[in-house]
């Protein structure tokens, strides 16, 4: 696979466990009181500020033949499905932020007002929360798969730069650097450039839009 | 906010119970009786409503909003029982099996306040949302829309919607799934007075149509005057007073309630002679008389309080009438309002104490009034209350 379909399916992997882990989680730490709450929040966050090398070597050891998933022969370590496994991981924590703060905006006396309609917990999600929150957590997925899509330190550690197999874009970038394959390299970057651009745009676009879609506060004096 | 004397405000419990007035049937819609520790609350408070409008007035921080919430579901009492049409919605005692219906399945409809309409849903959704996935949900909407008067409006968001707007859209998406008891929380704080009117007319029919339970709470007392037909005066948690709304006003069961109410015109006395003939009482210097009341002896110390429209000026130049037969006092205006229909003066006794005076804008036209004048009032007999707690009445 070419560096750029090997990113694409790196990025679809990871950003489908973002979504699956991150929606859940956002939502748990914005409604409800989780015993050792903040100290899960800090773990997931860890990794926005941990080097990318610290994280890269967490995953493995916890990748590696003495780790838990090589105990249940599961083996990921230079794979292109250890390289999603890094991307998500770093990735996550985009989500995970900006999904607790849109689901945290959502006014809890809509969910009460949805509660006394009738609807069980999961409609009061599907229906209520999830739709006014869907802004917040959009733009939060944009971020994560962008994060996860640039994602190099980690990724090298765990899945090497192997081209054809785990040489993602970020990495078939250096690999053309230190080659001196410069003519490589400016398309690799400009392709990589105008994609972050694209997905920053995206982002600005729907944070605008989920200002809007907030609760509007009764307006007094209002005529028939 | 305590009376004066020995009375005791009355705990809402077993006493008042015994004076709602329900239409007498044996399981009323609603009755609960319910304790919740919450913050500086000791919210500790019982009633029950049948097929009428009970409104709960209280001052902010009262307990109002918490105790629709219970009944809803949305709050928890710590102790106590909530039964909605014969069945415990809601049970926690030292013994027994706990029960606790959710919300979803107590069958209330909720008015919140400031409506909590869907934002990203119109006004036909939001109306529709009760009714599930019913094939004939929008139906069904746009008639309670069109009831309302809101069906131009059906395809609109909240956001577009004016206050008036929503709280009909609310009190619509209150109404779809047909509930029998309806919970109303100051619905008509955000509202102008022709539409805050035109609103209770609309209340008022969909009671009578719908042959609802209406629990409704505010803090203006118009309100319980325009659509309530019994009154419960919260206070601190507790309800001080419940019964016809006319009668909670007239003959408020305590100081705190008329406090509450916003009466004036109360006047702490002392009991000095009792008998067939009626009470004498001091009052700081004065004597007032009274009707006789069995319940009190010589020196118990009371409040006693007169409407307004029951302090008379008296015609220095004409016979006394029955009416100012009684307590005739100088007095000395210190005050004069006007409104459209009526006049209100301030006058000082000759003990130094204000009482305000009200009657119909024309009257008394010959004497001068204006502040610093001097007139003689009457404090009209059977005017003059002794405020008693509910227990002992």
């Amino acid at each position: 696979m070419s560096p750029l379909q090997l990113s694409g399916l790196v990025t679809v992997v990871a950003t489908t466990a973002i979504v699956a882990v991150g929606v859940p989680l956002a939502w748990l730490l914005a409604r409800q009181r989780l015993p050792g709450g903040v100290l899960i929040e800090t773990l997931i966050l860890l990794p926005l500020v941990l080097p990318p090398s610290v994280v890269g070597y967490y995953l493995l050891m916890g990748l590696g033949e003495a780790g838990p998933l090589a105990a249940v022969g599961v083996r990921l370590l230079f794979t292109w499905q250890g390289a999603a496994v890094a991307s998500a991981v770093v990735g996550l924590p985009l989500l995970v932020k900006s999904g607790k703060a849109a689901f945290a905006s959502v006014d809890a006396a809509l969910e009460d007002a949805a509660r006394v309609c009738g609807s069980s917990e999961w409609e009061v999600f599907t229906r209520v929360t999830l739709p006014l929150a869907r802004r917040g957590l959009a733009a939060g997925v944009v971020l994560a798969a962008a994060r996860a899509f640039g994602e190099f330190g980690a990724t090298l550690m765990v899945a090497g730069s192997i081209p054809g197999r785990t040489q993602t874009l970020p990495l078939a970038i250096y690999d053309a650097v230190q080659a001196g394959r410069y003519a490589d390299a400016h398309t690799l970057v400009l392709l990589t450039s105008v994609l972050a651009f694209l997905s920053l745009l995206l982002v600005a676009r729907l944070e605008r839009d989920s200002v809007m879609v907030r609760p509007h506060p009764v307006m007094p004096r209002g005529g028939p | 906010m305590r009376p004066s004397g020995g009375r005791r405000p009355v705990r809402a419990k077993g006493p008042t119970r015994g004076l709602t007035v329900t239409s007498g049937s044996s399981t009323p819609a609603l009755a609960l009786d319910v304790r919740k520790r919450l913050g500086g609350l000791d919210l500790d408070a019982g009633f029950d409503a049948d097929r009428d409008v009970l409104v709960l007035f209280g001052p902010s921080g009262s307990g109002k909003t918490t105790l629709l919430n219970m009944i809803a579901g949305l709050v928890q009492p710590d102790h106590g029982e909530i039964v909605l049409d014969g069945q415990v919605a809601f049970r926690r005692a030292d013994t027994g099996r706990s029960v606790d219906v959710p919300a979803r399945h107590r069958g209330i409809g909720f008015v919140m306040q400031q409506y909590a309409l869907f934002p990203h849903m119109t006004a036909l959704e939001n109306v529709a949302y009760p009714l599930g996935r019913a094939p004939d949900r929008l139906t069904r909407a746009a008639r309670l829309l069109e009831l309302l008067g809101m069906q131009s409006h059906a395809g609109h968001r909240p956001a577009q919607l004016s206050g008036g707007q929503q709280q009909r859209v609310a009190l619509a998406r209150a109404l779809a799934a047909e509930r029998r008891i309806l919970l109303l929380d100051e619905p008509f704080a955000a509202l102008d007075a022709p539409l805050r009117e035109r609103l209770q007319a609309d209340l008022r029919r969909l009671r009578q149509e719908l042959d609802l339970t209406i629990i409704l709470v505010t803090h203006h007392l118009e309100d319980a005057f325009a659509i309530g037909d019994r009154l419960a005066v919260l206070s601190e948690g507790r309800i001080a007073q419940v019964g016809p709304v006319g009668d909670v006003f007239r003959r408020p069961a305590t100081r705190g309630v008329a406090e509450i109410m916003g009466i004036r015109n109360l006047l702490s006395a002392r009991v000095v002679a009792v008998g067939q003939a009626g009470l004498v009482l001091d009052w700081d210097g004065l004597q007032l008389r009274l009707p006789p009341d069995s319940n009190l002896s010589e020196g118990d110390d009371v409040t006693v309080y007169i409407r307004p429209d029951d302090v008379k000026i008296v015609y220095p130049d004409r016979p006394s009438s029955e009416a100012v037969a009684h307590n005739v006092f100088d007095a000395r205006v210190t005050a004069h309002l006007e409104s459209a229909a009526s006049r209100v003066l301030r006058v000082e006794l000759g003990n130094g104490q204000e009482v305000e005076v009200r009657f119909p804008a024309l009257s008394y036209r010959p004497i001068p009034l204006e502040p610093g004048a001097v007139v003689r009032v009457a404090l009209r007999r059977e005017g003059l209350a002794v405020l008693q707690s509910v227990h002992r009445a």
